[in-house]
């Protein structure tokens, strides 16, 4: 029983989302709970990825792939979820704000996010303060993830901010921010409730503010 | 398919054109035939003269085709072996290859514990070897100092006793004369397997030095006969400071310094044809207010890389120098003067660049500048790496697949290759700033620190042969008789 759950674990670490596919599969098939494989097999195996990343002893590349062979994982366990009542997941809605034309670290925020089970509402780039105050509205989202590349539009991350508190969402969801020239400082002045320096402390970021 | 097709694969730089390094050839040529160096060593004149060579008391001129000849003899390509049978830590000396180490003789060391500069002792020698061992762009060993608390004329036997069972990197053996020559020999040939199968894998290189201006002493004659009788590679490197013992142009103290090394190779290919002959030395200036040779001169830069490209074009090796530093202190000084020296060699292609670790203008070694310097000579490594083109690095195809604002991190191209096309600092920091306060906030200088340290408490040497480590015993205890007495 012990052996399946560290194969699983050792194919998310490795990023061989075949393998961690048709492992999940034997696990289920083999009657293996649901909630072992998570926390057990693909939980432990992309944790070890996030460890050895912050040691500087794994990149980026690498934990992409490890990223995405979990969300393969998932996907197999996502109707299983639902039915056994484990709720692990968060629903997290992504921008890069207005004025801004950079998608590429945001995408990658997202996919470690939906890699470690949350599900992930994305809605592009220059997205101006009131469509994302429509969109809160829309999908309920637990966290909003605001996205700048430039010093001249993280101004507009606060705009935003602003914008959400005005329509009397600020304390229906939490705001996380990031991007190039984006700093602890700033986040902490423009009422953010979360800074990630990197795309892989996006997931690190959002379980602490739900709590998970 | 391409034809004809011509490939520059990595940044290298030349200086001098054809016409200027025959300049200076001819310039060489013209010392040793018309004013000739004083040779303070009979069987060394004795063997000039049966090669062809003008003895007139200690002066010998030497005719060029003499010259030409041994030039000839020497290869220019040639291996030194780990003495573990570790093909890792071979030098291949060859076109294209930069090698980087310590240097010898230091007076002083920078104690790895209180940091504070003392006279270099037997217990040092140890880790230094252990330090050049771990790390991986350090190529060969040298001790970075002179032992001072064992009899004045043992310290290199010491030196070469501690260092070789600590390192399985090739190590540059310095002596005084021809006794400790015979000591740090025995020792190596036991590892290699006795005196044939050394001569088949050379495990170490011998080291000798002339003295400038234009004299070839007893001490390093001695040695380099040694050296040649027994097929050990030969370092025959002088020291002149230009405006004090060579001339003060550039062109100047390079052909005298080549004049100087020369006459080595000429006695060292007429007793052993076709020995492995590495071309010295270390040029730089003497500063006019301080009067030192300084070791962090842009003028030792340059004159070591025209020495470096007139050894190449008569087809020898050099034994290039950088790495150093006339800073008193692991500063910023030490680290531009290090740095830029390090790139300089790097790019000239010198092909054994010592003295990697030096401070203080060669009055005090540190394994802190040595551990410093690994990182330089990644960097300046990976520069001279240079830009490969092929279709597979062209990505044409990479390019269109990912198209406009998508990215490439998630490219099988990019998994690949992010492995081998970047280079990843060991030293340098690249952590945003939350995540550097939260390591410490620590300079440049502590992570040195800190991975001294770290490799003194965990690396791990390949060790040697029991057999060998008893013929260190029997070598240290003959010499401790020898000197008994005097």
């Amino acid at each position: 029983m012990s052996t399946i759950l560290e194969k699983i674990s050792a194919a998310v670490f490795a990023g061989d989302s075949e393998k961690t596919e048709s492992l999940v599969q034997k696990g289920l098939d083999e009657n293996v709970s649901v909630k072992e494989i998570l926390d057990n097999g693909l939980v432990l195996g992309m944790g070890e990825v996030g460890a050895r990343f912050k040691r500087g002893e794994m990149f980026v590349p690498e934990v992409l792939m490890s990223a995405e062979a979990m969300h393969t994982g998932l996907e197999l366990l996502r109707p299983l979820l639902a039915e056994s009542n484990i709720d692990r997941s968060g629903k997290i809605m992504l921008a890069t704000v207005k004025g801004d034309l950079h998608d590429i670290g945001k995408n990658l925020v997202g996919m470690m996010c939906e890699g470690e089970g949350f599900e992930v509402v994305d809605l592009g780039f220059n997205v101006g303060p009131d469509v994302i105050v429509e969109k809160i509205k829309e999908h309920q989202p637990d966290i909003v993830g605001l996205s700048a590349m430039l010093t001249t539009t993280m101004r507009a991350m606060g705009h935003t901010i602003k914008a959400i508190e005005e329509a009397g969402l600020r304390d229906k969801v939490k705001v996380i921010v990031g991007g190039a020239p984006v700093d602890k400082e700033f986040a902490d002045r423009i009422g953010a409730d979360g800074y990630g320096s990197n795309a892989v402390a996006g997931p690190e970021l959002a379980r602490q503010l739900l709590g998970k | 398919m391409r034809t004809n097709y011509r490939v520059n694969s990595g940044v290298r730089f030349r200086m001098l054109s054809d016409d200027q390094l025959q300049e200076l050839v001819d310039g060489v040529l013209h010392v040793l035939e018309y004013t000739g160096l004083d040779v303070y060593h009979e069987e060394s004149r004795d063997i000039l003269k049966k090669a062809g060579a003008w003895v007139d008391g200690i002066r010998v001129r030497i005719p060029s085709h003499l010259v030409r000849k041994s030039l000839d003899l020497a290869p220019r390509s040639f291996t030194v072996f780990s003495r573990d049978g570790n093909p890792k830590n071979n030098i291949n000396i060859g076109p294209g290859r930069a090698h980087f180490g310590p240097g010898p003789t230091c007076p002083n060391f920078i104690d790895v514990e209180s940091m504070e500069r003392r006279p270099y002792v037997k217990s040092d020698v140890p880790l230094v070897a252990k330090v050049v061992d771990a790390l991986p762009n350090i190529d060969f060993c040298e001790s970075l100092g002179t032992v001072n608390d064992v009899h004045h004329e043992l310290g290199a036997t010491y030196e070469f006793a501690g260092m070789f069972p600590n390192t399985s990197k090739p190590i540059v053996a310095w002596s005084y004369d021809y006794d400790d020559s015979v000591d740090i020999h025995k020792i190596a040939v036991a590892e290699a397997g006795g005196q044939e199968a050394f001569e088949r894998r050379p495990n170490y290189i011998h080291y000798c030095e002339p003295l400038s201006p234009l004299v070839s002493t007893e001490d390093a004659l001695n040695k380099l006969v040694f050296a040649a009788k027994h097929r050990i590679p030969l370092i025959f490197t002088p020291c002149p400071i230009a405006g004090g013992t060579a001339p003060v142009t550039a062109a100047g103290i390079i052909t005298q310094a080549a004049a100087e090394s020369w006459m080595g190779l000429t006695i060292a290919q007429a007793l052993q044809p076709g020995l492995p002959f590495i071309m010295g030395g270390v040029l730089s200036v003497m500063d006019m207010s301080s009067m030192i040779l300084a070791y962090g001169a842009p003028e030792l830069s340059l004159f070591m890389a025209g020495l470096t490209e007139l050894a190449h074009y008569v087809g020898l090796p050099l034994w290039q120098t950088g790495g150093c530093t006339d800073s008193k202190t692991l500063d910023e000084q030490a680290a531009i003067e290090g740095s830029l020296s390090v790139y300089f060699s790097a790019l000239s292609g010198g092909d054994l660049c010592h003295d990697v670790g030096y401070t203080e203008s060669a009055m005090t070694g540190s394994v802190f500048q040595l551990a410093m310097m690994d990182e330089s000579i990644g960097y300046a490594r990976r520069i001279t790496r240079g830009i490969e083109v092929n279709e597979e690095t062209l990505a044409v195809e990479v390019i269109d697949n990912v198209g406009p604002n998508g990215h490439f991190l998630r490219e099988q191209h990019t998994r690949d290759h992010y492995r081998t096309e970047f280079w990843y600092p060991n030293l340098c920091d690249r952590r945003n700033y939350e995540e550097w306060e939260m390591m410490g906030s620590t300079p440049m200088r502590d992570r040195v620190v800190a991975r001294v340290h770290d490799i003194l408490a965990t690396h791990e040497p390949s060790p040697i042969k029991p057999e060998t480590e008893k013929v260190i015993e029997e070598v240290l205890a003959a010499a401790e008789d020898r000197v008994r007495e005097k």
